[in-house]
């Protein structure tokens, strides 16, 4: 779904992957006789894995300095990761935040079947457009913007909003700036469900 | 001389146990003989449990019959920081319906990082006669109604600590909920909720609880409220203001500081939200008391700073955002020379470019100038090798020493190398240091130093370092203390974990995240060690429908008598043998 879905992981795939193990790539950074081993144990029957792992370890240790050069391939931090970065404990993130000059506003977001949560600041955001593209990020989801065509599919996603009255509303129902004076929560809703 | 003791009447071993009061000396006590074991669980009233699902609370009671006093932590530390989906667990209902039945007599309840519900709250109001102590650290998942059936039951209630909790605030009615009656408050912590309260029923509280040594109040309290409560409360020893961003007005300023230079006991000063400068020459006559001032929620340009650390010599605790500045922790260097911890937050922390002039010049200053300072957490922009090296010389006491460079892979900004040896240097000066959170550009040499000479440390967190497996082996079969670890963004995978497999079973726990632990890996560990619960958090779904060699999301290892917990969210998926078995 988009670039931030993907960085974190493609060049460990191609490294760590069985299939893959070998010629090993100069510089990769799992690269070692003990991931052999241990992939070469699945490959086994489940018997053989069942031997004892401290045996194998000490077989198998033989970690060294690997040549890695390679820091931005496999560790660039996503916009994704920095997301919860620097380490600062929320209530003085929304304190800071509340400051003059980087005004924020933090709503906690989840999304319908899987109870996770997240905070996010929609005055780093300047439309629904904007936001309904963080989320689709964030929750690696297809979530319909205001304007298309209600689909009722569970394919898709419809964004909704908790108002300060309590009610549940389809967001995009009242200009950008009245939303941001109204908004409590959002929930990311299939659409089918709607 | 064992046998002279096992030939002493239990009462007195008992007896002479009730003066041990650390948690490690009454483990080791119990380690002893078989019938030191027996006399100690009898007699153990306090517990401190460092994750709640390392341990059930059924073998809790079953081993402890009569406890007085639970502290209990539950979910990972680096759920402060937004890393832990919301719903992970740490549910405290289990444990508080069992104490219900178990321990009527439970005094004290201390909770962190854990989800209490009302329900929860109205248990615990309900249950134990005697309760006396509810310490509410980072909790989340109540509202103010469970408040006030904690105000409304608990008569002997000394201290109410909401300590940055999540509250869900409904209104500010709870407070009203104590009795006129009830005079024992000591403490009293609600600086994390939003909603006013009534000030009548705030005030008639303080006035009639003749103990009351703590009070910190929240932001809605507005400073014209703040000089009558203390009128009625000159004993108090930490205070909490609230908001203090009225207008500057001489009535107002000579009323607060008539109030202030009345609390001759004052030691303890937080709060000031929005604070208006122009007012803080009205606690002046009470600095020389004062060793701890958190202004971490305060925006106090550097000459204000200044100026009140000045009249604080005997400060032995500053928390303070980046506002300071180095000239500010210049002033500190020189007046504060009982200073023992210091946090430097930062003011601006989402932008690269800084906001104010604070350096790594900053914390030289205070290394050099306050002989006593253990304990540090600063967030910069900038450090060099040498900066650290001297740091590291200046204050070999360190027992924390957190260091955020903003930026992730900062270089020495003077030389462009990693901060290896720097970080190095403290590790190797600073023999106690038990906590280090370390930042910057570092290569697995500087976990070659961390191995090495970190001996001690019992806590150690990493973000955007390391560039192989070698730099977690190093932690692992160095730090031969570690209890937590936590790591966030490092190239750190299956080798290095599964070398030191048997290492986790010493830890209290591991956390890994955005790292390149393969799933196959966690179902080995969880199949190999059945005393841990290896934990893979993926909220991309289930990690079968992945290639076994994919890195997880997230990976929390921690050891438990009490097998896999029963609460997990869809997101969570535990490695037991069963798992690893029906896999391969």
């Amino acid at each position: 779904m988009g670039r931030a879905a993907h960085s974190s992981s493609s060049s460990i795939d191609s490294s760590s992957h069985p299939d893959l193990l070998l010629p090993v790539p100069a510089g990769s950074s799992s690269s070692s006789s003990l991931s052999q081993k241990i992939n070469g144990n699945y490959g086994n029957s489940h018997i053989n894995t069942r031997t004892d792992l401290s045996t194998d370890l000490r077989l198998g240790l033989s970690i060294s300095p690997s040549h890695h050069s390679d820091l931005s391939s496999t560790s660039t931090p996503g916009e994704e990761a920095l997301i919860n970065w620097p380490p600062i404990k929320s209530i003085l993130r929304s304190r800071l935040a509340g400051k003059a000059d980087h005004p924020s506003l933090f709503v906690k977001v989840y999304m319908e079947g899987i109870p996770i949560g997240r905070k996010l600041n929609l005055f780093a955001h300047d439309g629904y457009a904007a936001l309904i593209s963080t989320l689709s990020l964030m929750f690696k989801a297809t979530i319909l913007c205001p304007e298309e065509n209600h689909v009722h599919s569970d394919k898709y996603h419809v964004l909704t909003y908790e108002d300060k009255e309590g009610d549940w509303m389809l967001v995009g129902d009242v200009p950008w700036e009245i939303f941001l004076t109204t908004v409590k929560r959002l929930k990311i809703t299939r659409a089918d469900r709607c | 001389m064992l046998k002279m003791a096992n030939s002493f009447p239990e009462e007195v071993l008992e007896h002479v146990f009730s003066f041990i009061q650390s948690d490690s000396d009454r483990n080791s006590i119990s380690m002893v003989c078989k019938s030191w074991y027996e006399i100690e669980r009898w007699c153990r009233r306090r517990i401190f449990i460092g994750n709640c699902y390392a341990v059930s609370p059924r073998m809790m009671i079953r081993r402890f019959p009569d406890i007085r006093s639970i502290e209990l932590k539950g979910k990972p530390h680096f759920a402060d920081f937004n890393l832990v989906p919301e719903g992970w667990g740490g549910y405290v209902h289990p444990w508080i319906a069992a104490m219900a039945d178990a321990y009527p007599w439970l005094e004290e309840i201390k909770l962190k990082r854990m989800v209490v519900t009302d329900e929860t709250l109205e248990l615990i109001a309900k249950s134990f006669k005697n309760f006396n102590l509810l310490v509410l650290s980072s909790c989340e998942g109540f509202s103010t109604d469970g408040l006030a059936a904690i105000a409304a039951n608990c008569r002997n209630l000394r201290e109410l600590d909401l300590h940055e909790s999540d509250v869900e605030d409904l209104s500010g009615h709870w407070l009203s909920h104590f009795p006129d009656t009830y005079t024992s408050l000591v403490s009293l912590n609600i600086a994390c909720l939003g909603s006013e309260f009534s000030f009548s029923s705030l005030e008639r509280l303080v006035g009639r609880c003749p103990n009351l040594k703590s009070l910190r109040l929240n932001r809605a309290v507005p400073l014209d409220r703040l000089a009558n409560l203390l009128h009625r409360a000159p004993q108090l020893v930490e205070l909490g203001t609230g908001a203090c961003s009225a207008e500057l007005r001489p009535d107002l300023f000579s009323n607060l500081a008539g109030s202030l230079s009345g609390c001759k006991e004052l030691k303890s000063l937080s709060g000031f939200w929005d604070v208006v400068p122009a007012y803080l020459p009205a606690i002046y006559s009470i600095c020389s008391g004062l060793t701890s001032l958190n202004l971490s929620y305060a925006i106090i340009p550097s000459p204000d700073l200044i100026k009140l650390v000045s009249q604080c010599p005997n400060l032995q605790r500053l928390w303070v955002l980046d506002y300071i500045e180095d000239v500010g922790l210049d002033a500190l260097a020189v007046s504060c020379k009982d200073l023992r911890e210091l946090r430097v937050f930062p003011s601006d922390p989402f932008v690269v470019e800084p906001n104010v002039s604070l350096t790594e010049q900053g914390l030289i200053s205070v290394s050099e100038g306050c002989p006593k300072l253990q304990s540090v957490l600063y967030f910069c922009r900038q450090m060099s090798n040498d900066a650290l090296i001297t740091i590291a010389r200046n204050q070999p006491n360190f027992t924390c020493f957190r260091l955020c460079i903003i930026e992730p892979r900062t270089p020495d900004y003077i030389t462009l190398e990693p901060l290896d040896v720097g970080f190095g240097a403290i590790v190797e000066h600073c023999k106690d240091l038990r906590r280090l959170s370390v930042s910057g550009l570092l290569t697995d040499r500087a976990f070659e130093y961390i191995g090495t000479h970190g001996k001690k440390l019992e806590m150690l967190s990493l973000a955007f370092a390391g560039d192989s497996d070698l730099g977690l082996h190093y932690v692992l079969s160095g730090c031969e203390n570690l209890r937590k670890l936590e790591i966030r963004d490092c190239p750190f995978g299956d080798k290095a974990l599964l070398a030191n497999a048997a290492k986790l079973e010493t830890m209290r726990s591991l956390w890994m995240s955005s790292c390149s632990v393969s799933y196959g890996a966690c179902k080995l560990l969880g199949q190999k060690l059945p005393r841990l619960n290896v934990e893979v958090i993926d909220e991309r779904g289930h990690p079968e429908s992945r290639p076994e060699s994919c890195p997880v999301e997230k990976l929390y290892i921690y050891r438990s008598v009490a097998g896999p917990r029963f609460d997990m969210p869809g997101f969570v998926w535990t490695m037991d043998e069963d798992s690893a078995v029906r896999v391969t």
